[in-house]
């Protein structure tokens, strides 16, 4: 079963998309086409502003006004239940720092509908898979950026989603941290979670992941499985070049 | 029904989640509680002095040279000496009336010259050039009545002319106390403030990313908005429940100023509803206006600055001139201001409130339209 259809999407965050100096229009996505397999970790990788987190928040509802078409386990996005069935922790670590981890997870789980039984019952499992259980009452601007970080994760995995969308999860964290958000990664899939991963380190998306979509200004450029790549970091400088990508 | 349930469940939840980050945040308190607490407290003893009856609250100090000597001069002199409105003092040696004046040491030089009984020679009055004018008439007609009173030898004409002429004043339509002013006032001036903490929530949760998580969850922008708006409406009138309760019942006890809430307090419900509704506004404007935590901060403070300025919160608007007065028109605040006063001092009618109302209804309308069109939540 396919956990996650993209269907030649195109966006842009300029409504009327403008030319660029070299003539052509800039889109942060363009006709882009990608499917995730249940049961799998696909790697989402890519330069700075290749389109990565464009893509995840046009998958959980966050942008609209693009084409194409997107199903998340056959349901339509932005559909009240498709969402639902997704987890998704941002780049920027977007949790309520003035609040504590157990107040962060009640706000989120009220909002993505559980009933006080379920909450109380996920909150500590949660806590748990991410090591915080320590710190639930502590205010969260007192935590580490590793234990932020598993914050962050532990938000996404409240309501048992069946797709989590992870953005770079381990973005400035500890080498502790990082081992740590792994198991609970892998575990996780081996539970049945579909994870897409939006990651910078290739190792950590050679080292988890089984496909990889490889995506440079806004198309995809390549596609396929892990295993077929030898050297990840050398593979993706052949594909989206050397040149810095400041802008 | 299990949608509502739901839906009802999650506004509480954003409700408490706003709250206790707004609690949380140590320059909160003391800016929307404490600020105005203080404001009203020292200016409303600072203010005393413009608030106070010019002629009856202070005395003049009066230097008087009497070169004349006759029964009837002793006599105006002894009358304007007698006089509460009068401090009698003395010249010190060496001091013309221009250093008199200089170092405070007399308001006004009065000199009953030979020959004032029979009108060769007026009886001359120097003002300090800096006297407020209110004083300089007052000390011109108490002059003029007590010398017409021993050159004609009429006995307390005050008195005699009290049968022709009548003031007429309801019991609560006096001057403004320094309370009264300060304490609509300052509680408007805070509850502007909220823009303040209300932006700069908006504007951290959408750039921290915490707001486009939120919208990841089947929650509508609807109920986002509520969730954010109702805290910030209450907390705007308890701030002037408070305020009105430290005006009434803690400062007369400090300071020694009463507080009259008029014959209407009644009124002061939807007035208060409406003057939160506004402030509400206000501060979604800001924080549409603005990008930043910090721009949305500068703003908003400035905003209720000025507007403070303008509306009579600042300055008093009694005391503003003419052309001021007109402009003080563009400030809700002085709206505001005008419709408590309208409570405490004039025992006015709702059907005279009510266009005061409808003009700050008006303005929360245009803030809530114009932040409508501008907001971006993500």
């Amino acid at each position: 079963m396919k956990a996650l259809e993209i269907f030649g999407i195109t966006f842009s965050y300029n409504r009327s998309a403008t030319k660029s100096a070299d003539g052509l229009y800039e889109y942060a996505l363009k006709d882009f086409t990608l499917c995730v397999e249940s049961g799998q970790i696909h790697a989402l990788l890519g330069p700075n502003g290749a389109g990565k987190t464009t893509l995840m928040r046009i998958i959980t509802g966050g942008l609209r006004g693009y084409t194409g078409n997107v199903a998340v386990f056959g349901r339509k996005c932005a559909d009240m239940e498709a969402l639902k069935s997704i987890g998704y922790a941002p780049q920027p670590v977007s949790v309520f720092t003035a609040l504590t981890a157990a107040e962060n997870l009640r706000f989120f789980g009220v909002m993505s509908g559980l009933t006080n039984k379920k909450l109380r019952e996920r909150s500590i499992a949660v806590l748990e898979e991410t090591g915080l259980v320590r710190y639930a009452h502590k205010k969260a601007s007192t935590y580490s950026g590793g234990m932020l970080r598993r914050l962050n994760l532990a938000v996404a995995l409240l309501h048992e989603p069946r797709l989590l969308l992870l953005d770079e999860p381990t973005a400035g964290v500890d080498p502790q941290s990082r081992h740590h958000i792994y198991e609970t990664l892998k575990k996780l899939n081996t539970d049945g979670m579909t994870i897409l991963l939006s990651t910078h380190i290739m190792e950590e998306a050679q080292h988890l992941c089984s496909k990889l979509t490889l995506v440079d200004k806004g198309a995809v450029v390549f596609a396929g499985d892990m295993a077929e790549i030898g050297n990840l970091e050398k593979f993706f400088l052949e594909k989206t070049g050397h040149g810095l990508r400041d802008e | 029904m299990g949608c509502a349930m739901n839906n009802y469940k999650k506004l509480k939840e954003l409700f408490r989640k706003e709250l206790l980050i707004l609690l949380r945040d140590r320059q909160t308190i003391p800016l929307l509680f404490i600020m105005p607490v203080a404001l009203i407290f020292f200016l409303s003893l600072a203010l005393n002095g413009v608030y106070a009856d010019k002629v009856t609250g202070h005395q003049i100090s009066l230097v008087m040279e009497n070169t004349s000597r006759t029964p009837k001069a002793l006599q105006l002199e002894k009358k304007i000496a007698g006089n509460k409105l009068i401090k009698r003092v003395f010249r010190p040696p060496g001091y013309d009336n221009d250093k008199l004046f200089e170092y405070g040491k007399a308001h006004a030089v009065i000199f009953i010259p030979k020959g004032f009984e029979d009108g060769t020679k007026p009886v001359e009055i120097e003002f300090d050039p800096v006297l407020d004018a209110g004083y300089k008439v007052a000390l011109h007609s108490l002059i003029v009545g007590l010398t017409a009173e021993v050159v004609l030898g009429v006995d307390n004409i005050e008195a005699t002319m009290a049968n022709f002429v009548v003031e007429k004043t309801k019991k609560n339509q006096n001057f403004p106390s320094p309370l009264q002013q300060s304490v609509p006032g300052w509680s408007i001036f805070a509850m502007f403030f909220i823009a303040i903490p209300m932006s700069i929530a908006f504007l951290r949760e959408k750039n921290d990313g915490t707001l486009q998580r939120l919208f990841t969850y089947p929650v509508s922008a609807t109920l986002v908005a509520l969730g954010k708006l109702i805290p910030y409406y209450l907390i705007n009138l308890i701030q002037f429940v408070l305020m009105l309760a430290v005006g009434v019942y803690l400062m007369p006890q400090v300071i020694n100023l009463s507080f009259n809430l008029g014959i209407h307090p009644w009124h002061l419900v939807p007035i208060t509803i409406v003057v939160a509704a506004a402030s509400t506004g206000f501060g979604v404007l800001m924080a549409s206006l603005a990008r930043t935590p910090e721009q949305s901060s500068t703003l908003a403070a400035t905003g209720a600055v000025l507007m403070a300025v303008f509306g009579g919160i600042m300055v008093p608007h009694v005391v503003m001139p003419q052309v001021m007065k007109k402009l003080a028109m563009i400030s809700p605040m002085y709206w505001a201001h005008q419709a408590y006063l309208d409570v405490f001092l004039r025992d006015a009618s709702f059907g005279y409130i009510l266009p005061k109302l409808v003009i700050l209804a008006i303005f929360t309308l245009v803030c809530f339209y114009i932040a409508g069109r501008r907001i971006k939540w993500m």
